[in-house]
C-alpha cells in the first residue's frame, strides 16, 4: 500500500535518472540566489557538468554558519512576494537559521508528510493529534498540512496540558498521535493518575515519535504502554522539517524520500563517503525546493544506510537511527540546543562568568536541562534576594534562547572542572539515548 | 561598624567543613553565626567572628565566595524580654530584618543582637531615632 507507488517503487536506476534531472533543475534554481550564484561563479559550476548523481561529490558544502553568515535573504531564489511562510530558529545570540517556503515548497512538503504518515499505517480514516508546539518550530504546521493532505481528522492540539490532551483523545476518538518520546512517559503517567488505562480506555493505535533521539527499548516501551504501534520520525528544519525519513510498518529503518532528497554518508573527518551500512555524516540536497534549495547541506547527524532492500517494496533507501552528532548540539524537550547558545546567554549577564557546565538528567520522569553558574567572589555580597534573582533571570534567559526551560543551579566558584573541549561542557546523563556528546 | 562574613555555599557534605578548616588554620574565632538554605541546593552562611577582615581574606584565598557583610550588633539584657525591648524599637521603626542572630557576651552578662537589612545606613538613622545605637566593635567581636 503505497502513498505514490510510482515514485515510492522506482527502480534504483530510474530514480538515480530522477534525481539527476532534478539536482540539475535545483542547481539552476540555486544560481538565482545570491549566495550560489557568488559561490558556483567563483569555482566555474554549472548543471551542466552533471550527468551523474556521483557528479555532486565535486560540488562545495553548504553549512549553518553559512546560512547564518547570508541572514536573511542570501540563499533566496525568488522575491519575495513569491514565498509563502518561514520557519526559523531562535537564536537570539547569533543570526537564526530561517528556511523559505513559496506554494510549491510548502505543497510539495505536505505531500510528503502526507506520503510518510500513510507509510506509516495513518489513513484518512485515522483521527490525528499532534501534540507538538505549532509557530516557528516544523512539527506543528509541517504535520498539520500533512495530516490535512491525508485526510485524517486533524486536532491541532499543541503541546502540554496533559489532561486536555487526554480529554480530546477521549472526546474525538484520537487514534494517532504524534509527540516527542519524552513526553509520552509523562503522558501515561497522567492517564494513570487520573485512573484511565490507554490501552483501554481510547481508541489510539498509532504514534509517530520523533524530534529527539530514542533508542528501540524507549519505543518498545511506549508501544506497551499506550496499546499502539509506534513509528520513528526523522526531520531538521533545513530540510523542510519532518518528513524527510519515516520508518513503514516493518519498523526496520527509516525511508528516506530520495526523490526529493539527494543523500550522501560521508566521513566527516576526510569528507569521504564511506562504504554503504557504515557510519558517518549525512550531507543533503534539496531535489524538489524551489525558494531556498540547499545543495549537499551537512545536517552533522551521524547515521548509516541500511544496505538491504525492504520488505515493503520501497525502493527508497532506508536510514538506521541517528546516532550522534558529529558537532556538539544536543536536543532537551525537543529543541535543538548548541552549547555556544547557553554560552552568549551567560556572557551577557555581567555577574555570572562564562565558566558553566551542562547536565542532561532525568528527573521524576522528564528529561531535564541543569546549567550550572558560578558565583563570583567579586559580585557576592551575602545577599541571598539578590541571588534568587540571578537564578530567575539566567532561567528566563537562557529559555527564551534555547526554548526550552533549564534548572539553573548556582555553584560555589572552582566547582566546574576546568579543561579544554566541549565534552567537559556538556554531561549527557539521559540513560536511554544512545548519543554520545563527540570531542570534536 | 561590625561586620559579618557571608560565605556562598553548596549544600554538600563537606562544604561546611571546608570553611571551618580554613578558619582554624587562620587562628579564627567563631563568635556565632546563622546558616540557611534554599530549595535550589545552595544556601549562605552568617558568620560572627573575631577578626572579620582577615578571616574573609582567607576564605577568598581558599577559593571561596565570601564577602563582608555590615550588620546592626545591639546590645540587650540577658534576661527575659530583653530582645522583645530591642525588637519593640526595630518594629516601631519600620525597619526590616533579612536575618537575625545573637550571642552571649560573657563577660558582663550581656547579649548581642544581631541584624541583618536591606539598606544598613537607613536603619541605622532610623534606629538612632529610637535611641537605639550599635555597640563598639571590640564588644561585637570579643570575648
Amino acid at each position: 500500500m503505497f502513498w505514490e507507488k510510482e515514485f515510492e517503487t522506482l527502480r534504483r536506476k530510474d530514480l538515480e535518472k530522477l534525481q539527476v534531472d532534478r539536482l540539475k533543475k535545483t542547481i539552476n534554481q540555486a544560481m538565482e540566489s545570491p549566495f550560489y550564484k557568488e559561490l558556483y561563479a567563483a569555482k566555474g559550476i554549472t548543471a551542466e557538468r552533471i550527468s551523474d548523481v556521483k557528479d555532486i561529490r565535486e560540488l562545495p558544502f553548504t553549512t549553518k554558519q553559512d546560512l547564518r553568515n547570508h541572514f536573511p535573504y542570501g540563499f533566496l531564489t525568488q522575491p519575495k512576494k513569491e514565498i509563502i511562510r518561514l520557519h526559523s530558529s531562535s537564536g537570539t545570540t547569533g543570526n537564526p537559521t530561517v528556511i523559505f517556503h513559496n506554494r510549491h515548497d510548502i505543497a510539495s512538503w505536505a505531500n510528503l508528510m502526507a506520503r510518510s504518515l500513510f507509510c506509516a499505517g495513518i489513513r484518512d480514516t485515522d483521527v490525528f493529534q499532534n501534540i507538538c508546539g505549532y509557530g516557528l518550530f516544523t512539527g506543528g504546521l509541517g504535520f498539520q498540512y500533512g495530516i490535512e493532505r491525508l485526510g485524517c481528522l486533524s486536532i491541532p492540539a499543541g503541546a502540554g496540558n496533559s489532561l486536555r490532551q487526554i480529554k480530546l483523545m477521549r472526546d474525538y476518538g484520537t487514534t494517532a498521535i504524534h509527540a516527542i518520546p519524552s513526553y509520552l512517559g509523562r503522558l501515561y503517567e497522567v492517564f494513570q493518575a487520573e485512573g484511565l488505562d490507554p490501552r483501554k480506555d481510547t481508541d489510539l493505535r498509532i504514534f509517530v515519535i520523533g524530534a529527539e533521539p530514542h533508542t528501540e527499548e524507549q519505543r518498545r516501551r511506549i508501544e506497551e504502554m499506550f496499546g499502539v504501534k509506534a513509528y520513528n520520525s526523522f526531520g531538521l528544519s533545513e530540510m523542510n522539517g519532518p518528513g524527510v525519513a519515516f520508518e513503514c510498518t516493518e519498523q526496520a529503518g527509516l525511508h528516506i524520500w530520495e526523490d526529493a532528497y539527494l543523500i550522501e554518508i560521508l566521513d566527516p573527518e576526510t569528507l569521504e563517503p564511506v562504504p554503504d551500512g557504515e557510519f558517518g555524516e549525512l550531507v543533503m540536497t534539496t531535489l524538489d525546493r524551489q525558494a531556498m534549495p540547499l545543495i549537499r547541506y551537512r545536517t552533522r547527524d551521524l547515521t548509516r544506510i541500511i544496505p538491504e532492500p525492504c520488505a515493503c517494496g520501497r525502493t527508497h533507501a532506508r536510514i538506521d537511527r541517528i546516532a550522534g552528532r558529529s558537532d556538539d548540539m544536543f536536543i532537551i524537550k525537543g529543541c535543538n540546543v548548541f552549547p555556544m547558545q547557553v554560552e552568549g546567554v551567560l556572557l551577557r549577564i555581567p555577574e555570572v562568568g562564562s565558566d558553566y557546565r551542562i547536565t542532561l538528567e532525568e528527573i521524576n520522569g522528564a528529561d531535564e536541562m541543569i546549567v550550572e553558574v558560578e558565583v563570583k567572589k567579586d559580585w557576592f555580597n551575602g545577599d541571598i534576594a539578590r541571588l534568587e534573582k540571578l537564578t530567575r533571570v539566567i532561567t528566563s534567559q537562557i529559555r527564551d534562547e534555547v526554548l526550552a526551560k533549564p534548572i539553573v543551579r548556582l555553584v560555589e566558584p572552582g566547582a566546574i572542572p576546568k579543561g579544554k573541549g566541549k565534552a567537559v561542557r556538556v554531561i549527557d546523563k539521559r540513560k536511554q539515548i544512545a548519543t554520545q556528546i563527540q570531542t570534536t | 561598624m561590625a561586620y559579618q562574613v557571608s560565605i556562598f555555599l553548596e549544600n554538600k557534605p563537606g562544604h561546611f567543613e571546608r570553611v571551618t578548616g580554613v578558619l582554624k588554620a587562620n587562628g579564627i574565632n567563631i563568635r556565632s553565626m546563622t546558616l540557611t538554605h534554599t530549595v535550589s541546593g545552595w544556601g549562605i552562611l552568617n558568620l560572627l567572628v573575631d577578626q572579620p577582615e582577615k578571616a574573609c581574606e582567607a576564605l577568598t584565598k581558599a577559593g571561596l565566595s565570601a564577602a563582608l557583610r555590615k550588620v546592626l550588633a545591639f546590645g540587650m539584657e540577658d534576661h527575659p524580654g530583653g530582645l522583645d525591648d530591642i525588637l519593640m524599637k526595630v518594629s516601631h521603626a519600620g525597619v526590616n530584618i533579612l536575618n537575625a542572630y545573637g550571642r552571649i557576651i560573657s563577660k558582663n552578662e550581656q547579649a548581642l543582637l544581631l541584624i541583618d537589612v536591606d539598606d544598613y545606613d537607613q536603619a541605622l538613622a532610623t534606629l538612632a531615632a529610637e535611641d537605639l545605637y550599635p555597640l563598639e566593635d571590640h564588644l561585637v567581636y570579643g570575648n
